[in-house]
């Protein structure tokens, strides 16, 4: 069984006041919302670094904060992995130095194999190197190593995507994919990006000014109605699983289910059989009501309307391509969905470039 | 080329320094701490009087320094019962030395200490690291080069030190006599060749020490690998 978190906080801030409750039962849960609102405060109450905390936080069992009995473990007998959004590494250490830091508390029964953990994140050529000499995304491969490395019960991730360099940001998906797949550590995963948090998380808990103000799973959520459109801007990212079936010159193919296929232009690291994840931008998608010959677009993709939300400035046009895949979002404008008569419940072929869909990650 | 007496009064002086920064570095480097750590009713008052001997007159700490320790004095003999053979001995120096250059080894120790970022102490602390640990291994090691540089000034503060040593200890040539009172009683004296050596012999010292501190400071700065287990 998964030990749960159960966070019920309040904390007066310089803005506003910290009043959080939530709940992560499915062992991977999303804290979304905007800069500012009070999420890493959170991480640093629950990893035990606040003072002047008032209510409760438990996880797996364990009372770790409970301000009206006078509970307040302190954060060494706490067992979290903390990867702040800076990776914040020891500068007077090397890498290697950095990773070992971990062992103090695992070698009290550990349950990682530090080795392991170095060759999941890829950093045996980095083990010497002095921590000032790495990028943005080998600072967060160090950090998680270094968390993973203590042996925790928990993960606490700040935005680990935040400081590296958006061309990266694939690449460290994919070690983090592999990380929570590998070990099987619980986490909770801050971020104010509804892609990153779809693809790594099966909970949200929505934060706005130390609130949480909307949970649930991540694709109701990002797409329910009214869509959290103002927290996450105008790029809603549609992501999808597939299999790759074809990889030549940097051009692969990408299974779905419900039988259809994405071609995705640009995709060299996706190797055969790989298990991949697609995003696909849902200003970047065409409706078709007919069939439409002559096109140079590559991806077809048969499908039905759900749902439609009215949005400012147009519709948000929920199309389900596959039962055992969340509703693909696409945006039109009013004039797109009047032109064509767009109902739910109406039969139709999404329509989009390969050059528009884009390897998220590889699992 | 040097006399006996030149040689006499570096030999006091070293000594002197050396003592005094061992005396003064523990409790400067605690109350740097306390002061850039801890919020504390009357927090305001105690800066002050650890910074008082920066401000006032040398001679003025050695006066009461020597107030302190004269046979009625409420360290002095008649009052506890046994002497501590401070005046007009070396070891007197190295308290008057002390006092001197505590001011600058706690102020330069918290400076060194509000530099570090504490979010990697509280890091530490999730890891497992406990207070002690946490201090040894994390903040010890980051403030080491303010750390380092405090230790240095308190040396200087004492090899350097005059007018508060002048009246607890005297002058004594072979016992007291200091580098500097060495110069001043030549000067006074009017031996000026003899001035002139002492001056060389002071002016190469301080060469020396400050070149090998910022050598010290800098490599474990840039040039040395940083250490490897923590």
């Amino acid at each position: 069984m998964i030990p749960g978190l159960r966070v019920d906080v309040r904390l007066p801030l310089h803005r506003f006041d910290l009043a959080a409750a939530f709940t992560m039962r499915a062992g991977r849960l999303g804290l979304f919302g905007p800069s500012g609102s009070g999420k890493t405060t959170i991480l640093e109450v629950i990893a035990g670094l606040r003072r002047r905390v008032s209510g409760r936080v438990e996880f797996g069992g364990e009372v770790w904060l409970d301000a009206q009995r006078g509970i307040d473990r302190p954060a060494r007998e706490r067992g979290v992995g903390y990867v702040p959004q800076d990776g914040l590494l020891f500068p007077h250490w090397d890498v290697r130095g950095n990773i070992r830091a971990g062992k103090v508390r695992a070698s009290r029964g550990a349950k990682v194999d530090p080795d392991r953990v170095v060759e999941v994140l890829d950093l045996s050529r980095l083990l010497g190197r002095r921590v000032e000499t790495l990028s943005g995304g080998e600072r967060q491969r160090v950090s998680l190593a270094r968390a993973l490395c203590s042996g925790p019960s928990l993960l606490l991730l700040d935005e680990p995507l935040g400081s590296v360099e958006k061309p990266l940001r694939g690449r460290i998906l994919h070690y983090l994919l592999r990380v929570l797949e590998e070990f099987r550590i619980p986490a909770l995963y801050v971020s104010h990006d509804a892609t990153e948090v779809t693809i790594l998380c099966k909970e949200v808990a929505v934060l706005r000014e130390g609130r949480i103000v909307a949970g649930g799973r991540p694709a109701d959520l990002f797409l329910g109605a009214p869509p959290l459109g103002d927290l996450e801007g105008p790029e809603h990212v549609n992501v999808l699983e597939g299999t790759i079936t074809e990889a030549a010159a940097g051009r692969a193919v990408a299974a779905i289910s419900g039988g259809s296929s994405l071609v995705l232009a640009d995709a060299p690291e996706a190797a055969l059989g790989a298990r991949v994840l697609v995003g696909l931008r849902a200003d970047d998608i065409l409706l078709a009501v007919a069939d439409t010959p002559g096109l140079s677009a590559r991806n077809v993709i048969p499908g039905t309307i759900r749902r439609m939300h009215d949005l400012p400035g147009g519709w948000l046009v929920l199309v389900e391509v596959a039962a055992d895949q969340p509703p693909v979002a696409v945006r039109v404008t009013e004039a797109a969905r009047v032109a064509p008569g767009l109902k739910e419940g109406m039969h139709l072929r999404l329509i989009a470039k390969a050059r528009s869909c884009r390897l998220l990650a590889v699992r | 080329m040097l006399s006996g007496h030149a040689l006499d009064a570096l030999r006091i002086s070293l000594q002197i320094s050396l003592c005094s920064t061992a005396i003064v570095v523990p409790p400067g480097v605690l109350i740097g701490l306390l002061l850039a750590r801890l919020d504390f009713p009357g927090k305001g008052l105690v800066e002050t009087i650890v910074s008082l001997p920066l401000v006032l007159p040398p001679t003025a700490v050695g006066y009461v320094l020597l107030s302190l320790f004269a046979v009625r004095g409420p360290l002095g003999s008649g009052t506890l019962g046994f002497d501590l053979d401070l005046l007009f001995t070396w070891k007197g120096a190295v308290v008057a030395a002390s006092v001197m250059s505590l001011p600058l080894v706690s102020r330069t120790a918290r400076v060194a200490f509000e530099g570090i970022d504490r979010r990697l102490e509280g890091l530490a602390r999730t890891l497992g690291y406990g207070p002690v640990r946490t201090f040894v291994s994390v903040t010890v090691p980051l403030a080491r080069r303010g750390l380092l540089a405090a230790m240095v000034l308190g040396f200087s503060r004492a090899l350097g030190e005059f007018g508060a040593t002048v009246i607890v200890a005297g002058n004594i040539p072979g016992r007291t006599q200091t580098l500097a009172l060495a110069i001043f009683s030549d000067i006074q004296a009017g031996r000026g060749e003899d001035a002139r050596a002492l001056l060389v012999l002071t002016t190469l010292l301080a060469f020396a020490g400050i070149y090998a501190t910022e050598r010290l400071v800098r490599g474990s700065a840039r040039s040395r690998a940083p250490e490897r287990t923590p």
